[in-house]
């Protein structure tokens, strides 16, 4: 008798790359017996289906519901108003532009224009701007290409439950109502397994798991995943969760979900036999929450090759498709103090072969026409660093691939980094942290600042790619010391290509929180988060959680001007997950890539019209009652940021909202005018002055056409038109235009020459 | 006068008119005054928003 099962990666999750959980799973259930599993990526589906012209259209009126006529008064606009205030803006400047080039744009990344950065980044803004659209339609809530938050806070089950009916701002509950539930009606599976790995999933879930539960009540709603292994006993335990899961599987999921489906085959109703299950029992009526014990882990070697069967390919935003691969699970060291990865994986360490993977990798390789690969790893042990390229040499994988690494001076030498190379390794992810020795030793990292710089360096040699994970704020870190980690980076470029740097929090699984006086913090609760994982703390030395976000801006600031990949819009490299590894598996060499990242940034600055200009044709102009830049710089504020539910952990820190309006201004009321280009994708804000003289330039149909109906500007007038011009240039807003030279006013000239006179410009005839 | 030498000029007269309809309508822009400050907008999305290699 058939017993389909259909595994479900929620929404939302990076959007350029399958993830790994559900083809492991549906391998192993294979194997064992069961024919029927499908799998929904429901988190590439739901963007592919927000960002279409269809569903843009929607977004655009229902957002106008909410138009900027209602937030705009004569007066000043107060914080609280603010969020709003740019959504509705963005909404109206970009709306239409978007619905005709988002296809295109979808087209870009998934194509070979995808490697023209002139057309790659208009083509990741639009994405971008799309779900601003989508968002502004179901505001507050916001969608990115990173993120999932509503109003409602991820610790709170009464807010997350609250969250999965509000048909206002859940843009996933219409969503799966009318795209997912009738697939699933149809082929009306016995158990749906949910992954959960990130808190931005949380809400979409349970979402899901409701309308399953109420449509299919003879199915069986699992869940479990990474973030679920944080907080899913206390989740199991809030009242009204049992309405939207049945169960929820900890740790490694095969194991368990295999028994489980074996037990609901065979109709039994008792599942307490079931390791690593905690599960509702509502046998008489009743409803109880039952904790098993932990189930035996997976022999990973014995565990089948990821089955990736079914995934819809072709939706990932991305010209080439990159699997991912886990060589083991767990991690070797299993010292650092901040690590929490136990309580994810499960206890344990453990790998496959090395010739195991070099098998698999050779069949996926084969059988989806890929030589892509994102080894799925905490960190390699020394033995793999070596026995891993030599296997994949030996068998002629032909594939290039990118993986996280630890610090290891002895396997990452100069002859290792160049087999790695060899073997395929385009870029390696190293946890580095700090550069102060003191913090080091705190974090037990077992790593010194010695063998950073050399195993950074020997991979560079190689032509291997270096990111480091930085960290700021760990406890006791003073500004002094975050610095110092910063002009480490610095001294390590080129080296050191890409940073990702994150502020420390503290979740209720490391040691930090389990021994806040090693680290001299005092934890601090909050009784109405039934489900807190992150905590906020006071420290006793050091800096404060608040002078640690304001760290955090100051060196992403550094970072920009020190890191090529991080200048001007070449971070969406940065940003898109494996989109600069795919330059580096088609054979760029690192310093290639950051040469044309730097020479975009020039670009933007350096040069100057030669001929006659013209407003771009297409440019959507709107006046404001409030200047968006303002607004801008005010919402990006640390405190601002704060009171939006946090990034990492999807909490809202307390209070911060109350904080940030009674401490950030007031946007004035002043009149400005915002240009949006499509082209470009980026918004330019002038002044009333400057926009009268951009619609004049455009009435008259060009710069030099305007100019000869004027007298002829004086020194101090030529130079201000020859700024806001060369600005305009430099922006996209003023384009060539077909009618001539430049207007002689305009022409640059050394210091000195006055208005007027005869360009020595070799280049230029009149 | 052949076709496209009428228009030409044609055209030539729109641009003339565009000329001195734009001229009657902004003559009294004087560039010395003009408060002409642009403000380009960048970096809507911060790395600071993100966090790649855990999503």
């Amino acid at each position: 008798m058939s017993f389909p099962i259909t595994l479900i990666f929620p929404p939302q999750g990076h959007f350029t790359q399958p993830y790994l959980a559900l083809p492991c799973i549906k391998a192993w259930l294979n194997e064992r017996g069961f024919g029927d599993v499908d799998m929904l990526d429901l988190s590439i589906e739901a963007y592919d289906h927000f960002l279409t012209p269809e569903y843009l259209t929607y977004a655009r009126d229902r957002a106008r519901r909410h138009g900027r006529a209602q937030l705009e008064t004569q007066g000043p606009l107060p914080f609280d108003r603010m969020r709003a205030w740019r959504s509705a803006v963005e909404s109206e400047l970009t709306a239409d532009a978007l619905i005709e080039s988002i296809d295109d744009a979808k087209a870009v990344l998934r194509g070979e224009a995808c490697f023209e950065p002139d057309r790659y980044i208009p083509a990741v803004k639009a994405l971008y701007q799309g779900l601003r659209l989508v968002s502004a339609a179901h505001f507050p809530s916001e969608l990115t290409p990173h993120n999932f938050t509503m109003r409602y806070a991820n610790d709170r089950s009464r807010e997350v439950l609250a969250a999965t009916q509000d048909r206002e701002e859940n843009p996933f509950l219409a969503y799966f109502e009318t795209q997912i539930l009738p697939r699933l009606l149809e082929r009306r599976p016995r158990v749906v397994g949910l992954s959960v790995i990130y808190g931005s999933q949380l809400i979409p879930a349970l979402t899901l798991g409701r309308l399953i539960r109420q449509h299919l009540p003879e199915c069986h709603v699992t869940a479990g995943g990474g973030f679920l292994a944080y907080i899913g006993k206390k989740l199991m335990h809030a009242p009204g969760v049992a309405e939207c899961l049945d169960s929820m599987i900890f740790y490694e999921g095969e194991r368990p979900l295999e028994e489980l489906c074996r037990a609901l085959e065979a109709g039994e109703s008792d599942l307490s036999l079931i390791g690593s299950l905690t599960w509702f029992d509502r046998r008489g009526g009743g409803l109880q929450t039952v904790e098993n014990p932990p189930g035996h882990p997976v022999h990973l070697n014995q565990a089948p090759m990821p089955d990736f069967d079914g995934l819809p390919f072709e939706k990932y935003f991305s010209p080439a498709l990159v699997l991912p691969y886990d060589i083991n699970r767990g991690c070797y060291y299993g010292e650092c103090a901040f690590c929490t990865l136990p309580t994810v994986i499960g206890p344990g360490y453990r790998t496959r072969a090395a010739e195991t993977i070099a098998g698999h990798v050779l069949q996926l390789r084969d059988r989806y026409r890929t030589t892509h690969f994102n080894f799925i790893t905490d960190c390699m042990p020394p033995g793999m660093i070596k026995d891993l390229p030599d296997a994949l040499i030996a068998n002629r994988a032909g594939i290039t691939w990118w993986s996280d690494a630890r610090v290891e001076p002895k396997a990452y030498d100069a002859e290792g980094a160049r087999l790695l190379f060899e073997a395929g390794c385009r870029k390696l992810l190293f946890g580095f942290e700090t550069a102060t020795p003191r913090l080091l030793k705190m974090m037990k990292k077992g790593q010194s600042l010695r063998s950073v710089t050399q195993v950074v360096q020997n991979c560079a040699d190689a032509g291997i790619s270096v990111t480091l994970y930085a960290m700021v704020g760990f406890p006791s870190e003073t500004r002094e010391e975050a610095r110092a980690t910063l002009r480490y980076i610095e001294e390590s470029v080129p080296a050191v290509r890409e940073v990702s740097l994150q502020t420390f929090h503290i979740d209720e699984v490391a040691l930090t929180y389990r021994e806040p006086e090693r680290f001299g913090i005092r934890i601090l609760d909050d009784p109405e988060a039934d489900l807190q994982l992150y905590h906020d703390y006071e420290s006793e030395v050091g800096m404060t959680q608040a002078e640690a976000a304001e760290m955090f801006e100051e060196m992403m600031q550094g970072l920009a001007n020190a890191l090529p990949i991080f200048s001007g819009d070449s971070i969406f490299y940065f940003m898109q997950k494996s989109h600069y590894f795919l330059h580096l598996a088609r054979g760029m060499h690192p310093d290639r890539f950051a040469e044309l990242a730097q020479a975009r940034a020039a670009a933007r600055t350096q040069p100057k019209p030669t001929g006659d200009l013209e407003v771009r044709p297409g440019l959507v102009a709107r006046e404001l009652g409030h200047s968006y830049q303002r607004v801008l710089r005010t919402l990006h504020d640390p405190l601002a940021r704060a009171a939006r539910p946090d990034f990492l952990t999807g909490r809202f820190v307390g209070a911060a909202e109350e904080l940030a309006a009674r401490e950030l201004p007031d946007a004035p009321a002043e009149s400005r005018w915002l240009l949006y280009e499509a082209g470009v994708g980026e918004f330019v804000e002038l002044r009333p002055d400057g926009y009268r003289l951009l619609e004049a330039i455009r009435r008259a149909g060009s710069l030099g056409r305007w100019l000869r109906t004027q007298k002829a500007p004086g020194e101090r007038g030529a130079a201000a038109l020859r700024m806001f011009t060369q600005e305009l240039y430099l922006l996209g807003v003023l384009v060539p235009a077909a009618t001539g030279p430049l207007p002689d006013v305009l022409l640059p000239r050394p210091e000195g020459r006055p208005a007027g006179a005869p360009s020595d410009l070799p280049s230029r005839t009149h | 006068m052949s076709t496209s030498k009428r228009n030409q000029n044609e055209r030539a007269d729109e641009a003339g008119q565009q000329e001195q309809q734009a001229a009657a309508e902004f003559q009294d822009l004087d560039l010395e005054t003009l408060d002409l400050e642009v403000e380009a907008v960048d970096e809507r999305i911060s790395p600071s928003e993100t966090n790649v290699f855990d999503k």
